[in-house]
């Protein structure tokens, strides 16, 4: 259980400090390594008492900020989250509970999305449930075919 | 009336001063042994109790060795551990059944007592031209708390077990601990003050010689002296339950004092008025009282460190020389349950103190080593601390909602009334982790993604509900409300809002 050690210290140099001591030289290098892995277990590698998924996720961003990549960091966020809340992938009925899982996933995705692209996940989530893809759909990466056309890159 | 031989034996031991009142309730509050060990070792009582603590008990089976059986309890922790994942919910639910149980026994002895008509002369507790209401109003007013306390501690479990988050469901859990814990000791309270009720009422009966006016003042001097306790029980704030548990010992010791005083009063007046030959019926009436199966234990033994000293650990369960103060089971059930954080460990020796009768402040208030490992220990989940660990006068952290106050009344439309309001959701961060958590700091690495915790949470909820064109059932909020809590590593401990 958390302590709350995660917001004691100087969380940035803690980050890269355990990032660093697992042979990368960036979160995302690191993230990239570990495609489809939930943000929470990315920070239980790097510290399971003292790093919060949050610090990962915003980590990440900074990184994606600096290399243009931002939209590409946002489909990469929905493949991790996706992978923990639908693990065999689309359903193949959307029921009610179902829809509701999918729902807090989109949702969920939302939240963890930067200002800039707030509106443009919004649609693309509602995108998704108006035309859904495949039963057992599970995106491995950012790069995922569907994805893309989702959420196509913006950047130079 | 013809004395059964049982109560002639009882009564014989009363007339001895080694006082006692009480067989043990059949459910509920744990065996008091006091009335057990004054009968004979057979005593028909006490095989009942073997009986019933033969049955197989994890524990007790994986002991250290064989043949070790008064010595302290070894076990892997792991194993435990694991137990505790599937055993929690149960532990809970058989607590609460237990309590259950004590409180309708509770109820229908106070009925009985209340619609008892008075005898000639209008003499009995229901007599007496209505002096003596107010306590019965007393007695029945802790019913509804109790009531109140078990409906929402049977409600936190059913959530729980609906919840599909363990974290969530034993955050969940331990909310409903500090009403389960209430209710154990209001249950014990309330049925040492139905004691006193059946005792005023045997006196008013049959010791006409003792003045009404004496009893109006005894009984308004005990229910002063339960009355805090039983507020700080009723209060359903988790830190004043707490106290009045560990403090429970040392009020029914003073309880025994009195109610031995009355009945010594009682019998030295009549002795007075020359009524010696009615002393032996007033003191097997006495007697029916304990027949009664509640709850006052045995007088606090003079010497409080030696008698402390002779509890130890069997396969039945907590043992004082020959005698069993609580069961395998219970003992069991106990552990589970502090090291779930659901109950705390000084709550429930305070309990197994006032089955074994050590009533007196001790020391340290502590049981031998053995019963304190057999009893567990457990994560210090409510913020409580011994005095001076934290600092005297230094300040805990403030609570804080998780669920945001500004969408109180979204929320309430979701199932977040009473027992799982948003109220009941306050957690105790530091206040770096705090302002972290709502924005400050320099966690924030990336600039365009705020992460404060309110508007996070709910964009969420509202997105998620939006995309599923309907309502979010209160365990879909839960679930997620879980998963970022982890994301955020706020703590999963649950304390209500105590603030304005």
């Amino acid at each position: 259980m958390s302590d709350g050690r995660a917001w004691q210290g100087n969380v940035k140099a803690r980050l890269y400090e355990r990032v660093r001591k697992r042979g990368y030289d960036s979160l995302t290098a690191f993230a990239e390594a570990r495609p489809a892995v939930p943000l929470y277990l990315l920070a239980e590698e790097l510290g399971k008492d003292d790093v919060a998924a949050v610090q990962v996720l915003s980590g990440l961003l900074a990184e994606a900020e600096q290399r243009k990549q931002v939209t590409r960091f946002v489909r990469d966020v929905l493949v991790r989250e996706l992978s923990e809340s639908l693990p065999n992938g689309w359903p193949t009925v959307l029921d009610d509970a179902n829809r509701g899982e999918v729902a807090m996933a989109l949702g969920t995705w939302t939240a963890y999305t930067p200002t800039t692209h707030e509106e443009r996940v919004r649609r693309a989530g509602a995108a998704l449930l108006a035309t859904p893809p495949p039963a057992g759909w599970r995106p491995l990466g950012p790069d995922d075919e569907l994805l893309r056309m989702l959420l196509p890159d913006e950047e130079a | 009336m013809t004395p059964s031989p049982l109560l002639l034996l009882l009564a014989c031991s009363l007339l001895t001063g080694c006082a006692s009142m009480t067989p043990p309730p059949s459910r509920g509050i744990p065996p008091t042994p006091a009335l057990a060990q004054q009968l004979s070792d057979e005593g028909p009582q006490r095989l009942h109790w073997r009986q019933s603590s033969r049955k197989t008990v994890p524990w007790a089976d994986t002991r250290s060795t064989a043949g070790d059986a008064e010595s302290g309890v070894v076990r892997d922790t792991s194993v435990t551990e694991q137990q505790n994942a599937t055993g929690t919910p149960h532990a809970v639910r058989t607590a609460l059944g237990e309590v259950k149980g004590s409180t309708h026994t509770l109820a229908d002895a106070l009925s009985k007592l209340a619609t008892r008509p008075p005898s000639l002369g209008n003499r009995g507790l229901s007599g007496a031209n209505g002096a003596f209401v107010r306590h019965f109003d007393y007695g029945f007013n802790q019913l509804l708390w109790l009531r109140g306390a078990l409906g929402s501690a049977s409600m936190l479990t059913d959530v729980a077990s609906q919840v599909a988050d363990s974290e969530m469901e034993l955050a969940l859990l331990r909310m409903s601990g500090p009403r389960l814990q209430a209710s154990m000791s209001g249950a014990m309270l309330l049925a040492a003050w139905i004691d006193f009720l059946h005792l005023a009422d045997v006196v008013l009966r049959e010791c006409p010689a003792y003045s009404v006016e004496k009893l109006i003042r005894d009984m308004r001097r005990v229910q002063g002296l339960v009355e805090p306790s039983m507020a700080a029980l009723a209060s359903a704030d988790p830190e004043r339950v707490e106290a009045a548990a560990r403090a429970l010992p040392e009020l029914m010791g003073q309880l025994t004092r009195e109610f031995l005083s009355i009945r010594e009063g009682a019998r030295v007046a009549m002795e007075r008025a020359g009524q010696a030959i009615a002393v032996a019926q007033l003191v097997e009436m006495i007697t029916m009282v304990s027949a009664m199966k509640l709850a006052l234990p045995r007088l606090p033994p003079a010497a409080p460190a030696t008698f402390g000293a002779g509890l130890v650990v069997s396969s039945n369960g907590v043992m004082m020389g020959s005698q069993l103060v609580v069961s395998a089971e219970w003992v069991e059930m106990m552990r589970r349950l502090v090291q779930a954080g659901v109950l705390s460990a000084s709550a429930v020796s305070a309990a197994v103190r006032i089955h074994a009768g050590m009533m007196m402040a001790q020391a340290h208030g502590d049981l031998p080593k053995g019963v304190r490992d057999a009893l567990g220990e457990g994560p210090e989940v409510r913020g409580m601390h011994e005095t001076g660990k934290a600092g005297a006068g230094m300040a805990e952290p403030p609570e804080h909602h998780v669920l945001p106050r500004e969408f109180r009344e979204w929320f309430e439309k979701r199932g977040f009334t009473g027992a799982m309001s948003i109220d009941q959701f306050c957690v105790r961060m530091e206040r770096a982790s705090h302002e972290a958590i709502h924005g400050g700091g320099n966690w924030k690495l990336g600039r365009t993604w705020p992460g404060e915790w309110n508007r996070m949470i709910m964009t969420a909820l509202l997105d998620a509900e939006n995309k599923a064109g309907r309502m979010l059932t209160r365990n879909e909020i839960l679930k997620n409300v879980a998963k970022r809590m982890r994301d955020y590593q706020i703590p999963m401990n649950f304390i209500p809002w105590r603030g304005p």
